[in-house]
């Protein structure tokens, strides 16, 4: 089953009117980054963050109800649950759970990648620890998680360590670094964390995926050239071998600027790598594509155009299915296209929820060659299926 | 020297909080905000608290429509909750950019107002909104180079 578990939900998003100060409506609800995952025994698991406060719920009957939420981090701390920054929720091989999330810092653009355990089915959990060793209060944020074959958790994230120190000495340096670490204590500790990549992309979520392999792959915004925000992919080898990411799309947008737009990857079983991603070099544009990295992607297609955003893949079998929000003049749609040739082709748009309020990204969710959509709005978390009624 | 000091500050304050304190934009506000001037360009300034290449755009902006100033209005647009006004007052004061006209999101839903305000954009900041006299708009995201801050005018 594909590890969709760092593949998210969220938007700066708000619920009713908070307060009226100057006679004009404020909105500034709670904001909606969640991730959901399905465990092997198909209960739902969901995590999002509500005053201070990591919680996780659980859900045996696909999110029609959910568990009251037990708080993952005992002591309240700030949280992003917003846009692209979000918690996360992944199983360890034994059915523990782990569960990340950024912690903003004071300075803008500042954080901690934060990591907690449970070995109790989800009704305690470890003290948080800050993953990466490096504790200077700069950028360390975006993080997204995924567990390995052999039980090993693997982090990345945006990291600016390396821009900081380029710019102390009047050097020239484009957007953020990505590293990696990875526990092999079941999230216990973790390694020193080592660089991806130089020169990516500051504001955009990691997509991870694990390869047939065992492994586990990141697919994420980059930067090449002047600017060029296109995509790289690279397996994180858990076990020290060398990190060689290589671009992977090839779309030229130049964009000296935040996208906050990550891509989104599944890997089939017999390997082949379904991405999608967005970008907006001529107008905005969700695109489909089996990633060849090095060269251009196979079976290259233009999913959505404007409005769309925030778009999920998953696979089993010939079977692909792509989700996105659409936006439009009331609210969203959350919107499917569907391939029954294994990603060579794909059938029309069709809209399968939709909400007057805000909306976090659309999440899919495997379970027995079946896909649901996880979709977190301000009228609550929802669980669609992706089936025609 | 504290009277004084405070006193300066007495009357620094309201000030302060005039010039920076972003008015609250709803989607009923967008159609005038787009309403094409009278003459010259209305220029949207759209940005966000994360985002590492807004200020310095501002900024460009700013000393732009400062050489141009019967050509050029400029309004700094927030994406971002104008709840989050002390943050967004903040920020533009730290940039030396809160003298703008400023406007920030009030709407439960800001991905509805990028729509309303450009069906053509995707919410990637910065994004600048050029609106001329004979209503053409045009729409540019990231930082702007001399050369596409040059074709404003």
């Amino acid at each position: 089953m594909r590890l969709a578990l760092t593949l998210l939900f969220g938007l700066a998003a708000s619920a009713a009117a908070a307060h009226d100060m100057a006679g004009m409506p404020m909105p500034k609800g709670p904001d909606l980054g969640a991730s959901a995952a399905l465990d092997g025994k198909g209960r739902l698991w969901v995590v999002d963050a509500a005053d201070g406060h990591v919680r996780l719920r659980h859900s045996d009957d696909f999110g029609r109800t959910l568990s009251a939420p037990v708080p993952v981090n005992a002591q309240a701390e700030p949280i992003y649950a917003e846009g692209e920054n979000r918690p996360k929720i992944a199983f360890g091989a034994k059915g523990e759970l782990y569960v990340s999330w950024s912690q903003p810092h004071a300075r803008p653009w500042t954080g901690f990648v934060r990591f907690a355990r449970s070995t109790d089915n989800g009704e305690h959990f470890s003290a948080p620890l800050t993953v990466h060793h490096d504790r200077a209060e700069i950028t360390h944020r975006f993080d997204a998680m995924a567990v390995d074959s052999k039980g090993r958790i693997v982090m990345a994230w945006i990291d600016k360590r390396d821009l900081e120190a380029a710019t102390a000495k009047g050097k020239p340096y484009q957007g953020a670094a990505i590293y990696t670490s990875v526990s092999s204590d079941g999230g216990n500790s973790f390694s020193a964390e080592r660089k991806l990549a130089d020169e990516t992309c500051e504001c955009c979520r990691i997509a991870l995926a694990s390869t047939p392999q065992g492994e586990i792959a990141a697919f994420y915004r980059s930067i090449f050239g002047d600017n060029i925000r296109d995509h790289a992919y690279a397996v994180l080898h858990a076990d020290g071998r060398p990190l060689e990411p290589q671009r992977a799309t090839f779309d030229d947008w130049h964009i000296a600027g935040c996208p906050h737009h990550g891509p989104g990857l599944a890997i089939g079983a017999d390997g082949v790598r379904h991405a999608v991603w967005y970008e907006a070099k001529d107008k905005p544009a969700i695109h489909y594509g089996q990633l060849d990295p090095g060269k251009a992607p196979a079976h290259l297609q233009t999913i959505a155009t404007a409005g769309a955003s925030h778009a999920d893949v998953a696979a089993s079998g010939k079977q692909v299915w792509v989700v996105w929000n659409q936006v439009n003049a009331q609210g969203f749609a959350l919107m499917l296209r569907e391939s029954r040739d294994g990603g060579a082709s794909f059938g029309e748009a069709r809209e399968i929820a939709n909400q007057k309020g805000a909306a976090a990204a659309p999440q899919l969710l495997l379970w027995q060659h079946r896909a649901f959509v996880a979709w977190n709005t301000a009228g609550g978390f929802r669980v669609v299926p992706t089936e025609a009624l | 020297m504290i009277r004084r000091a405070l006193l300066a500050l007495c009357l620094a304050l309201p000030f302060a909080a005039q010039a920076g304190a972003p008015v609250a934009l709803t989607a009923e506000d967008v159609p005038a905000l787009l309403k094409p001037p009278a003459h010259g360009v209305r220029v949207l300034a759209l940005w966000g608290l994360d985002c590492a290449y807004c200020e310095s755009n501002l900024q460009a902006l700013q000393k732009l429509q400062r050489t141009h100033p019967r050509e050029i209005e400029l309004i700094a647009v927030a994406t971002d909750s104008v709840a989050e006004s002390a943050a967004l007052e903040q920020r533009l004061h730290a940039a030396g950019v809160d003298m703008l006209p400023s406007r920030a999101y009030a709407d439960a839903t800001p991905e509805r107002i990028n729509y309303l305000i450009d069906p053509n954009w995707g919410g990637e900041l910065p994004r600048t909104l050029i609106i001329r006299a004979d209503g053409s708009r045009k729409g540019i995201s990231g930082q702007l180079t001399p050369e596409k801050l040059a074709t404003i005018p």
